[in-house]
């Protein structure tokens, strides 16, 4: 088997197209690997001005009452990922900029894709583009005619007369075209690992070692299925069509078919039924801005019974602020519920479309080199949650310093120093661990391992059926 | 040889080849659900923009009540005062709607980049949150919509790839070309009629999908628009007609001549797109609104801790007709109008940093456009978006409606109660009909 496969490629070697593709492709691929790794430092670098510009605005207010601050608020700008540079995943279609504030947890908003017209409709020049849709199609060019050459030029006949198995050879033939992809993938990782050497970490090269596995998969399963094709038609002509048949009906028509269907089956609410509905919900909870409010009249009460006084000016605290924090408590079940159920939503229309990778491998490759590069929507979610959970601490902190800060209730001209707001934290994005969310990406790797296992039984039983000469 | 017996042929080779029936099959069933996607996404918006309305004209006719029964407001808001233009104003709901076009069944476009109604009020901006994209699965959104454009743009190619493939390769590995060359007497016309056979086959299949559109929405209430889509359409199959053409003319055998037509595809409708989508990137990043986060939170406080002068002067610079009015003269009754009226000094700062901002993405769009030259499938995409008013240009258009109806808004509100207006039921009828026209 070995002897095959060297022959094999001693003379893909001799092939002077091949080396010219190979070396042209290979070149474009670090192209592609360098560009994405400057346009991310580009990206971190933008993002880096526009967070310390708004941090030294928060750290720069001299004096200011506590709640006017959160009415102030700041903004989080979505990081770039070092790991978007070879899958950028839904970075370019999600928003970058969120506000943070009292009273209402913000969507994220202003997505590079609104700030220009329609360019492409595959993505950037990402090595995941190269690796999902130009590989395997090169796999496809080198194998689609590897058994069926064999048998028209009769060394097929040859080699099996020699003592090799029919299994033998084809195992071979795959192996050789498999290796060829892997070593595309092997340069890519090497190039990536070189560029960003001094920002590896544990964390990415598990990744990216996670990364490399599906996509060895991936090849594995389009090497084996062309192979088999090669050996199964009687010309290569055939092979070479249905092989691209599958590769059209699997990259470009599937994946959007079943996404607009999944988004069908779990319809998400337009934007205006899910304001409505919040709203709604939160005219039923406390008006942190109406002090006659019913149910603020009764925190009042319930306060006021708590340190024993009969009016507010009595209270040592100021009710102001414990009135503003009561609202957001509200607040924050209302968004918790209807954010919540968006996000339920989402991972159904997830869910369903990872069970798509049943008749299409490509599905499952795709959902997982964004998931494992940190930039699907699953990583996105978990960002904005992070922002959320950074604005209630946040805007706590403000309350809670207008409650105990020192002032009385309804003097709304008390103001902070300096001080305080340096003290307050800035956001500190803690990006998603994959042993925290690996579990959402089993199903991909499962399917993936199956369909290989699929491929392999048909390469066993098939090859029984293979004329020889 | 004649043509019509060359199409005659090549029509018993078509019918006689599965693999070219199921491909063309497939391409239909794709161009059907693509179509349904447009008018499903056709209706929703309408349904969403007729909803909207229901809503609005819910509203005024809450606020209608209380002129009727001589209240001012609601019960729980004992300061508001819907007979004062402020509150008036305040309470007039406003709602500007990009209506989609009935050509959306052919192409969504970047339809699902941006809102489609806004409600407008008085610190109200076109880059506001609700000016964002609808609520949608980013996954979904990044893999695009299957609209009937997709379908043309990118399988199209690959149908024709799947219809030509083997024309005159196949005759010429069975080795009866010279023959067909005695009898045709023109390789080149023998070439060409073939393609042109497939090139008509496609045409009418493409006409016949685009009246099926035109069946789910009314797309032939829009001027012209049919039309052109289908010119844009036809010079889009013609340029891959010509490409493949050459391909055949040149190539010598069925594999040569498939790797070559993949592989100019692949080269145009992946590899181009995609370098000048990152080419722009890395020339223009995203822009992260820092200008306008300044102007929305600084210069806001700025214009409302300036002077009284520095605020009266600049009011009255933008409405010189206010210094004549009797509140002008009033040193107390002026100030709660000025207060009120810093508003519009807010809104034209904001105009001043989006202005900027609108530069930036222009200059983008510059840059697009001058790569079209290389890059037709990106030329053909945008010239349909433009077609099916879903272009950035027109999502553009829609947010100066919208910046129009803002400015209209706080130019009456600050006219009207400089000059101290009474508003009645009749006012606040003609403040809905002003503000929603």
């Amino acid at each position: 088997m070995l002897q095959i496969i060297k022959n094999e490629y001693r003379f893909l070697v001799r092939s002077r197209i091949f080396l010219g593709i190979s070396i042209a492709f290979i070149s474009i691929l670090i192209l592609t690997i360098f560009l994405g790794n400057y346009q991310t430092q580009k990206q971190e670098q933008t993002h880096k001005n526009a967070k310390d510009h708004v941090r030294q605005q928060w750290i720069s207010i001299d004096e200011m009452n506590p709640h006017s601050a959160a009415h102030y608020g700041t903004y989080v700008f979505k990081p770039a990922n070092l790991l978007s540079s070879l899958d950028e995943g839904v970075n370019s279609v999600t928003g970058n900029v969120l506000r943070v504030e009292g009273h209402v947890q913000n969507e994220i908003t202003h997505s590079e894709a609104s700030q220009m017209q329609a360019v492409s409709r595959f993505g950037k020049l990402k090595p995941s583009l190269l690796l999902q849709y130009i590989v395997p199609l090169l796999l496809i060019f080198l194998a689609f005619s590897s058994v069926s050459n064999e048998k028209q030029s009769g060394r097929l006949k040859l080699l099996v007369l020699q003592g090799a198995k029919p299994l033998q050879i084809i195992l071979s033939k795959i192996i050789s075209v498999w290796l060829y992809g892997m070593l595309l993938l092997i340069i890519v990782l090497a190039v990536y690992s070189i560029l960003n050497f001094q920002s590896l970490t544990a964390e990415i090269l598990t990744r990216t070692g996670l990364f490399f596995l599906s996509y060895t998969l991936y090849y594995f399963i389009i090497s084996a299925i062309t192979v088999f094709f090669s050996a199964r038609w009687q010309n290569a002509t055939l092979a070479l069509t249905s092989m691209l048949g599958i590769w059209i009906i699997w990259t470009i028509f599937l994946p959007n078919i079943l996404m607009s269907s999944a988004e069908k089956w779990h319809p998400l609410p337009s934007r205006n039924e899910f304001q409505s509905a919040m709203q709604e919900d939160r005219s039923k909870g406390l008006d942190g801005h109406n002090p006659s409010d019913e149910r603020s009249l009764a925190l009042k009460a319930k306060v006021l019974k708590e340190y024993g006084m009969d009016s507010l000016s009595q209270l040592p605290i100021n009710f102001d602020g414990m009135r503003m924090q009561a609202d957001e408590e509200y607040g924050n079940s209302v968004w918790d519920k209807h954010f919540g159920n968006n996000r339920k939503i989402l991972r159904e229309q997830k869910q369903s479309f990872q069970l798509g990778g049943i008749v299409n491998p490509f599905i499952s490759l795709q959902n997982i080199s964004m998931g494992f590069m940190a930039s699907d929507n699953l990583h996105h979610q978990e960002f904005l949650l992070q922002v959320e959970n950074y604005r209630r601490v946040f805007i706590k902190m403000l309350n809670d310093k207008q409650t105990y800060g020192g002032s009385k209730t309804g003097n709304w001209g008390w103001k902070e120093d300096n001080a305080f707001f340096k003290s307050v934290p800035d956001f500190d994005y803690k990006p998603t661990q994959i042993s925290n969310v690996f579990s959402n990406y089993l199903l991909d790797l499962v399917l993936l391992l199956l369909w290989s296992i699929l491929v392999i039984v048909l390469i066993i039983f098939g090859t029984k059926k293979i004329k020889i000469g | 040889m004649r043509s019509l017996n060359i199409f005659l042929y090549e029509w018993k080779h078509l019918v006689r080849s599965p693999f070219k029936i199921v491909a063309l099959f497939l391409f239909i069933l794709a161009s059907v659900y693509g179509l349904h996607n447009g008018a499903d996404l056709y209706k929703k918006q309408n349904t969403e923009i007729e909803r909207l309305k229901e809503k609005a004209q819910e509203e005024k006719e809450t606020i209608l009540t209380y002129f009727d029964k001589g209240e001012k407001g609601p019960e729980k808001r004992p300061w508001v005062d819907v007979t004062k233009p402020f509150w008036s104003i305040y309470y007039t709901p406003t709602y500007h709607f990009k209506k989609p076009s009935p050509t959306i069944v052919y192409n969504i476009g970047q339809t699902e980049q941006y809102g489609f109604y806004k409600k407008i009020n008085r610190y109200s901006s076109t880059y506001d949150a609700d000016m964002a994209k609808e609520i949608a699965n980013p996954e979904r959104i990044q893999s695009g919509t299957l609209d009937f454009a997709f379908v043309v743009l990118f399988l199209m190619p690959l149908l024709l790839l799947v219809l030509l493939y083997n024309i005159k390769g196949q005759e010429a590995e069975q080795g009866f070309l010279p023959l067909i060359f005695v009898q045709t007497g023109s390789k080149n016309w023998w070439i060409l009629s073939r393609t042109l056979f497939y090139t008509i086959l496609l045409l009418a299949v493409l006409l016949a999908l685009l009246l099926y559109g035109a069946a789910l929405t009314k797309v032939f209430e829009s001027d012209n628009a049919f039309l052109s889509i289908f010119l844009y359409i036809s010079i889009y199959l013609i340029f891959w007609v010509v490409v493949y053409f050459l391909i055949l003319k040149y190539g010598k055998n069925i594999i040569s001549n498939t790797l070559q037509m993949i592989g100019v595809w692949l080269f145009f409708a992946f590899i181009i797109p995609a370098v000048i989508h990152q080419w722009i990137s890395i020339e223009k990043p995203t822009n992260l609104m820092v200008d306008l986060i300044d102007i929305k939170r600084d210069k806001t406080d700025d214009i409302y801790e300036q002077s009284n002068i520095d605020t009266d002067k600049q009011i009255f610079n933008l409405y010189p007709s206010l210094k004549q009015t009797k509140i002008a003269q009033d040193t107390i009754a002026i100030k709660k109008v000025r207060n009120d009226s810093r508003v519009a000094l807010i809104n034209v700062a904001m105009k001043d940093g989006i202005s900027k901002l609108e530069k930036d993405n222009r200059a983008k769009n510059e840059l697009i456009s001058k790569t079209y030259w290389l890059n037709p499938v990106t030329y053909f995409q945008n010239k349909l978006n433009h077609s099916s008013n879903t272009h950035y240009n027109d999502y553009q258009m829609y947010r100066n409606d919208i910046q129009a109806i803002i400015d209209k808004r706080i130019e009456i509100m600050i006219l009207d109660i400089w000059n101290d207006v009474k508003v009645d039921k009749t006012k606040y009828i003609e403040y809905n009909k002003t503000f929603n026209k």
